[in-house]
């Protein structure tokens, strides 16, 4: 990236497994973003968000003086200045818009992570999830595939149920065929989904008892956008949980870009 | 830059199947073996060639191995029994028998395949749960008194006390030598990495120790003499434990490297821990105490964070090799480190050292997944502060 004589912008882009997203930041804060889909070439869908992001905070990419690439696609970021995983980006975006954020759960297309940062925003520890799609925004678009529900409806489903139908499998596949003979016993869908949202979150939780959860909760990612699992959530944990008001799906290229300008100053941008 | 006595090490190892197939010519026989209290003196001071059996890495033999075994199980156990199903290794295909001890119940089992499926002639050693009552340790003593007895029977000759004696002094010296090699490579200045090693303690698995022994001792010369000294590379020093990692198993290692972290010590089974059994008394019976009083196995299960000296030989290194991280890789199904693991994890944490779990297998379908892991846990100790060329405290493991 080069830097003009103006003050200096600078770019996050998190190459996720279902999207691409980009943030640019300034001295005056959030300056612009876009959400793409990733598709089946990683290396184009960045700097084509990145054009997005740059055309909503007006700016050129010569206004962006550092840019930290991060996320799966992160390996075939040749346009980034620097590569950083999600894991460090998602704490530093959370801890960005919530400095008392202590404990991460970042939900997104294909993995799910639980975060412990400390007072600076620095990871301390972490786990994510086996090579598996439970506890993934991928998994509840394959649930809410089988009761054909658009996904942005499923999490208000989920809190209409006026009971919870336990689900007992997260595997993608043996789940879909325990929700389907659910379905055929004559369970009311808001609870099979409900079931289906309190099996991910237990499983989470799991999870997060391996770092311990401590201090605020954030939530972040695809899945944070989901009311139904900040609900499930909450009860699997007993704790209150913060969804940011920015989207959260952009906390990780929001990291990046705290990241870009931290580095970037450093060197003298 | 390699050491000219590394590339001696691979050499010698290049040329080591034709001198096995040569010595069975002459009527020579081969032990194979697995496990973690197989006395590899024993074998050699009957005249019978060790060899230790295993490698990691190719799922392909996983897929062989659980055609006989539930996928369930272990897999390095599994990729062990595709060996022998496909009989292409070139060690394998020119054992006698197998040894195989108790320690881990899983090894335990592959003798009854081997034998059952294989037809291989196999000679077990059983091992108490724990040794530290003196009805374990008189078990244990009997048990190899038989685990001898039926080696002379294979061998054909019986054990000669004094042969038995001089191949502990071969043994112990490489022993020794190994750990003085491990010393070097953990200080901040180098001119021997942990890859090359760890490289060099394979080889061991194959060659002759006699040979073993000359090449190491040359590879410790050259390294006290400094040769091909160089700066340690940038990044925090990683200490590697858990489960086997194999000959032929270098992901994690490689995804380690590329993330630009250092490995400066393990403790892995496949790695220094062989290296710390100590015979005090070159019999039969002070071999055995050697075999159980040395640093334990995680399929120990009577260990209690009190007793158990595996986990204070792990802080201890963690200390002497002034280590930031340490990733503990966990082998699917590989239960006792996986068992393990939180209890490590706890133990760490408490003296403020970092450490991850890395689970995988042989598949290549987690590359990706554990490179990010490694990636953020790197970037976890340097956002602490590490700083390459650290000074090091004096390593006498």
């Amino acid at each position: 990236m080069c830097q003009s004589a103006s003050e200096p912008a600078f770019a996050g882009i998190d190459v996720g497994s279902l999207t691409t997203k980009a943030v640019i930041i300034s001295n005056d804060g959030i300056a612009g973003s876009g959400v793409v889909p990733t598709g089946v070439r990683p290396e184009e869908s960045g700097p084509e968000v990145f054009r997005i992001a740059l055309k909503a905070a007006n700016l050129s990419e010569e206004d962006v003086a550092y840019l930290v690439a991060t996320g799966y696609g992160r390996v075939s970021s040749d346009y980034a200045d620097k590569t950083v995983t999600e894991i460090t980006c998602h704490a530093r975006g959370a801890y960005y818009l919530h400095p008392a954020t202590r404990t991460i759960i970042d939900m997104g297309g294909q993995d799910c992570k639980v975060i412990r940062v400390n007072g600076e925003g620095n990871v301390t520890d972490f786990a994510m999830n086996d090579k598996c799609a439970a506890g993934t925004g991928r998994f509840l678009e394959v649930m809410s595939g089988v009761f054909k529900v658009d996904i942005n409806e499923f999490g208000p489903m989920a809190l209409r149920a006026t009971d919870v139908v336990p689900i007992s499998s997260t595997c993608t596949v043996f789940a879909e065929s325990e929700v389907i003979s659910l379905i055929a016993r004559g369970e009311l869908p808001e609870n099979i989904i409900s079931g289906i949202h309190s099996a991910i979150s237990n499983r989470i939780a799991g999870m997060a008892a391996r770092v311990g959860v401590e201090g605020d909760v954030f939530f972040s990612g695809g899945v944070a956008k989901n009311a139904g699992m900040k609900a499930a959530l909450e009860r699997s944990l007993r704790s209150s949980i913060t969804v940011p008001a920015f989207d959260p799906q952009l906390v990780g290229a929001l990291g990046a870009a705290v990241i870009a300008e931290t580095t970037g100053r450093k060197a003298g941008a | 830059m390699t050491l000219r006595a590394i590339a001696n090490v691979r050499d010698a190892l290049a040329s080591r199947p034709a001198e096995i197939e040569a010595a069975r010519k002459q009527g020579a026989k081969v032990i194979g073996w697995f496990g973690y209290a197989t006395p590899i003196e024993i074998i050699h001071a009957l005249g019978l060639i060790p060899i230790r059996l295993g490698r990691g890495g190719d799922d392909r033999l996983v897929e062989i191995g659980a055609r006989y075994i539930s996928n369930q199980n272990c897999v390095f156990l599994r990729a062990s029994i595709g060996l022998f199903a496909e009989k292409n290794d070139v060690y394998v295909k020119n054992v006698d028998a197998v040894a195989i001890d108790g320690t881990c119940l899983q090894m335990y089992r592959m003798a009854d395949l081997l034998d059952y499926y294989f037809k291989v002639k196999t000679v077990v050693l059983c091992v108490p749960r724990t040794f530290q009552t003196a009805g374990a340790r008189a078990y244990f003593h009997r048990e190899l008194q038989w685990f001898v007895h039926e080696l002379e029977e294979i061998a054909g000759t019986p054990l000669d006390p004094e042969k038995l004696a001089e191949s502990v002094a071969l043994y112990s010296s490489i022993r020794n030598t190994t750990r003085e090699l491990y010393h070097h490579v953990s200080r901040g200045r180098l001119s021997l990495t942990w890859r090359e090693l760890y490289e060099a303690v394979h080889a061991g698995y194959y060659l002759s120790p006699e040979k073993y022994a000359s090449l190491l001792h040359e590879l410790l010369a050259r390294v006290e003499h400094g040769e091909n000294t160089v700066a340690a590379s940038d990044g925090p020093r990683i200490m590697l434990s858990g489960s086997v990692l194999a000959p032929g198993d270098t992901k994690l290692i490689e995804i380690i490297e590329q993330a630009g972290g250092r490995v400066v010590v393990d403790d892995l089974w496949s790695g220094l821990s062989p290296s710390l059994v100590r015979i005090n008394e070159p019999t039969v019976t002070g071999i055995a105490d050697a075999y159980m009083d040395r640093v334990p196995h995680a399929a120990q299960p009577h260990l209690d964070r009190q007793t158990d000296h595996r986990l204070a030989n792990m802080m201890r290194l963690v200390r002497e090799s002034n280590v930031d991280g340490v990733i503990y890789h966990t082998l699917r199904y590989c239960d006792p480190f996986t068992f393990k693991a939180v209890e490590v994890k706890e133990v760490l944490g408490n003296e403020g050292i970092p450490m991850i779990e890395i689970h995988t297998e042989y598949a290549g379908s987690d590359t990706e997944a554990i490179r990010t892991r490694v990636e953020a846990f790197i970037e976890l100790l340097t956002s602490r502060g590490c700083r390459p060329g650290q000074p090091v405290a004096e390593v006498r493991v």
